[in-house]
């Protein structure tokens, strides 16, 4: 082993550190207790693994008036993200398939308008979309949020799909289409089972997006229908009583920790799908 | 009652049109090439027939039914494709019975089938592996298997051949004539491979720019081109075309050959009645590699020429020879025991009953 790929080793491992570093100390300080947070340093371990702050995340702690925790909008979350993601995912591989597949007159323009779609920021459709969901009566749903979460992220999993399927051959689709197929037996027969790697993508940007969306969440969902970024973010500024550092640092984790678990299952399958048709096209 | 008729058929796209007008009528049991150079509109008029590409004007009929306007699945073919379009999800079984599937066959007939094509095939013990578990000469087997499970009125073949190296063409090839005279069945097959369209086609048709130049048996395309293209692209080394001038001699019409600083003047052994009007003028005379050979005492008829060689090309079988004629590369073909070497006269005998001509500016075939 060279000098050089000594040196970058060490450099790696230094970014490592510095990148791990919050996340070893949300969770040490969420297993402290008050005390030993106000007494020791940033770095200094927990005397025992303590569990507490992690229960009263969960169940207890005050998000603005009601104090029950994170539980409740981590569901709503999960009742946000899943019907969102899938939505999404099948729609976009639907749209990739036809712009691939089946193009039309006008496919090409078509898929460069959707192209725009992903370059449209947040803020920008923030109030547009709040007229829109409040003539549909859709204003402060859970069901409002989702269909702002599926046309905006429409873009871009129509992007994944297409760039995908823009590698799988015609000649696939037109030896399906003699032997009897349609278009939707050739889509679920012989598209949808080879996109497995693109499907991973798709799902785990998704999810990502719309698990850490906080600001489509804090605009279009009221009350009780609040997903977890918003109920963190009330539950952090609370301001009554005594700053509780490791509710906080719990109730963080517990935010992050869906994503997280997407990441350590699926993530080789993302970098590989990703790739995967970057090639050609 | 005709197996394939196609009327008038045109294609378009945009203001480019890629077919003018192609009239073809096979019969059932025939196998019909269509050959042509990369761009010729070969591969679109296939895919038309398939149903793959729409017809900007004119009909095809598959049997008695005009076809022109139905899907792909209600024409009653079978298509081999160039990349054999594999499904990569499925295993050789599924792949071959997914159209049998479709059609709603129930499971054990499904079962008859794929045993039935497999064994012809020979790909029994491929059966349950998937398509990138196999190399190109299995792939090819099971497209083709895929296409046999289906029992159609016409089997379409698109370039299937042109992913294989060399040696496992000519093996493919054969395997694809044996199965047609074992089955009967009616096969349209695309190649831009003259050698594949000589072996395998009852009949050929040759296309260049969107048309059919020429539409007959192997043999009347290879004795009797209607035009330049034709006799050059068909054949293999390819025709020869000698500029020369034409005169009207005692024994009939003669050309004027010069070769190695010397020139003579050759009798055509042959009544064209076309010729008469370029007397004084230039042809294009057409003769192929094998009529150009060694001098040999048993054809004392022929005419003989010494010739100067400029390169040499052994095959085995026979030895190229390449000479100069009038100013062209001429390629002979010898036989290998024949001693020559380059810079040095050849006498060559010329067969001019086979030779054909052709106008120099329209190069249509004078007959």
């Amino acid at each position: 082993m060279s000098i050089s790929r000594g040196l970058i080793y060490c450099l790696l491992a230094i970014a490592a550190v510095f990148y791990l570093l919050p996340l070893v100390v949300m969770v040490i300080t969420s297993l402290k207790d008050l005390d030993e947070i106000r007494n020791g340093t940033i770095l200094s371990l927990p005397q025992s693994l303590n569990f507490d702050a992690w229960g009263k995340a969960w169940s207890g702690a005050c998000t603005g008036a009601s104090c029950e925790g994170l539980k409740g909008y981590f569901w709503n979350s999960v009742s946000i993200v899943a019907p969102a993601v899938i939505v999404s995912t099948i729609l976009g591989a639907l749209n990739g398939y036809v712009l691939t597949k089946w193009k039309f007159r006008g496919s090409n323009l078509f898929f460069g308008m959707l192209l725009i779609g992903t370059m449209i920021p947040f803020q920008v459709i923030l109030l547009p979309m709040a007229r829109t969901l409040g003539f549909l009566g859709l204003s402060g749903s859970s069901s409002g949020l989702i269909m702002v979460h599926i046309i905006y992220g429409l873009a871009f999993t129509t992007l994944f799909f297409r760039n995908y399927y823009i590698t799988v051959p015609n000649e696939l689709v037109n030896a399906a289409r003699i032997d009897g197929a349609g278009f939707w037996m050739i889509f679920w027969r012989i598209i949808l089972p080879i996109s497995t790697p693109i499907l991973v993508v798709s799902v785990i940007w998704q999810f990502t997006q719309i698990w850490n969306d906080f600001l489509f969440g804090v605009v279009y969902s009221a009350g009780d229908n609040q997903p977890i970024t918003v109920a963190l973010n009330n539950l952090v500024n609370t301001s009554t009583g005594v700053k509780e550092y490791n509710v906080d640092m719990a109730a963080a984790i517990i935010a992050a920790l869906p994503t997280l678990l997407v990441y350590i299952i699926a993530g080789k399958y993302f970098v590989r799908g990703l790739t995967a048709g970057a090639v050609k096209g | 009652m005709q197996a394939l008729k196609i009327q008038n058929v045109e294609k378009s796209f945009g203001a480019v049109k890629v077919l003018k007008g192609i009239n073809l009528e096979i019969e059932p049991g025939q196998f019909l090439i269509l050959v042509g150079p990369s761009g010729c509109g070969k591969s679109t008029l296939l895919n038309m027939i398939a149903g793959l590409e729409d017809v900007t004007n004119g009909d095809i009929h598959i049997g008695d039914r005009n076809v022109t306007a139905l899907d792909p699945k209600d024409r009653d073919i079978a298509m081999v494709f160039q990349s054999y379009a594999l499904y990569p999800n499925m295993t050789v079984r599924q792949n071959i019975s997914f159209g049998l599937d479709i059609a709603k066959m129930p499971k054990d007939e499904q079962k008859v089938v794929v045993d039935r094509v497999s064994k012809m095939l020979q790909i029994v013990p491929l059966l349950d592996r998937k398509p990138s578990a196999l190399s190109g000469g299995q792939r090819q087997r099971v497209a083709m298997g895929r296409a046999l499970a289906r029992d159609p009125a016409i089997y379409l073949f698109d370039e299937p051949l042109s992913n294989l190296d060399a040696k496992l063409r000519v093996e493919m090839r054969g395997e694809i004539k044996e199965l047609h005279q074992r089955m009967g069945t009616t096969i349209v097959y695309v190649t831009h491979d003259q050698i594949e369209a000589m072996t395998l086609a009852d009949v050929i048709a040759v296309m260049k720019n969107g048309e059919v130049q020429q539409f007959g048996t192997p043999q009347e395309i290879y004795d009797n081109p209607s035009n330049q293209f034709i006799a050059g692209f068909m054949g293999s080394p390819a025709m020869n075309f000698v500029p020369c001038d034409l005169s009207d001699g005692a024994n009939g019409y003669e050309l004027l050959l010069e070769s190695a600083g010397k020139s003579m003047p050759f009798p055509i052994n042959q009544d064209i009645e076309g010729l008469k009007q370029y007397v004084g003028k230039k042809v294009i005379l057409g003769i192929r590699p094998e009529q150009i050979t060694q001098d040999s005492e048993d054809k004392s008829d022929n005419l003989v020429m010494a010739c100067d060689v400029e390169m040499i090309e052994p095959t085995g079988p026979d030895t190229m020879v390449t000479i100069r004629l009038n100013g062209a590369k001429i390629v002979c073909r010898v036989h290998p025991t024949t001693m020559c070497s380059t810079d040095q006269a050849l006498p060559l005998q010329f067969d001019m009953t086979k030779a054909v001509f052709f106008d120099p500016d329209t190069q249509m075939r004078i007959r």
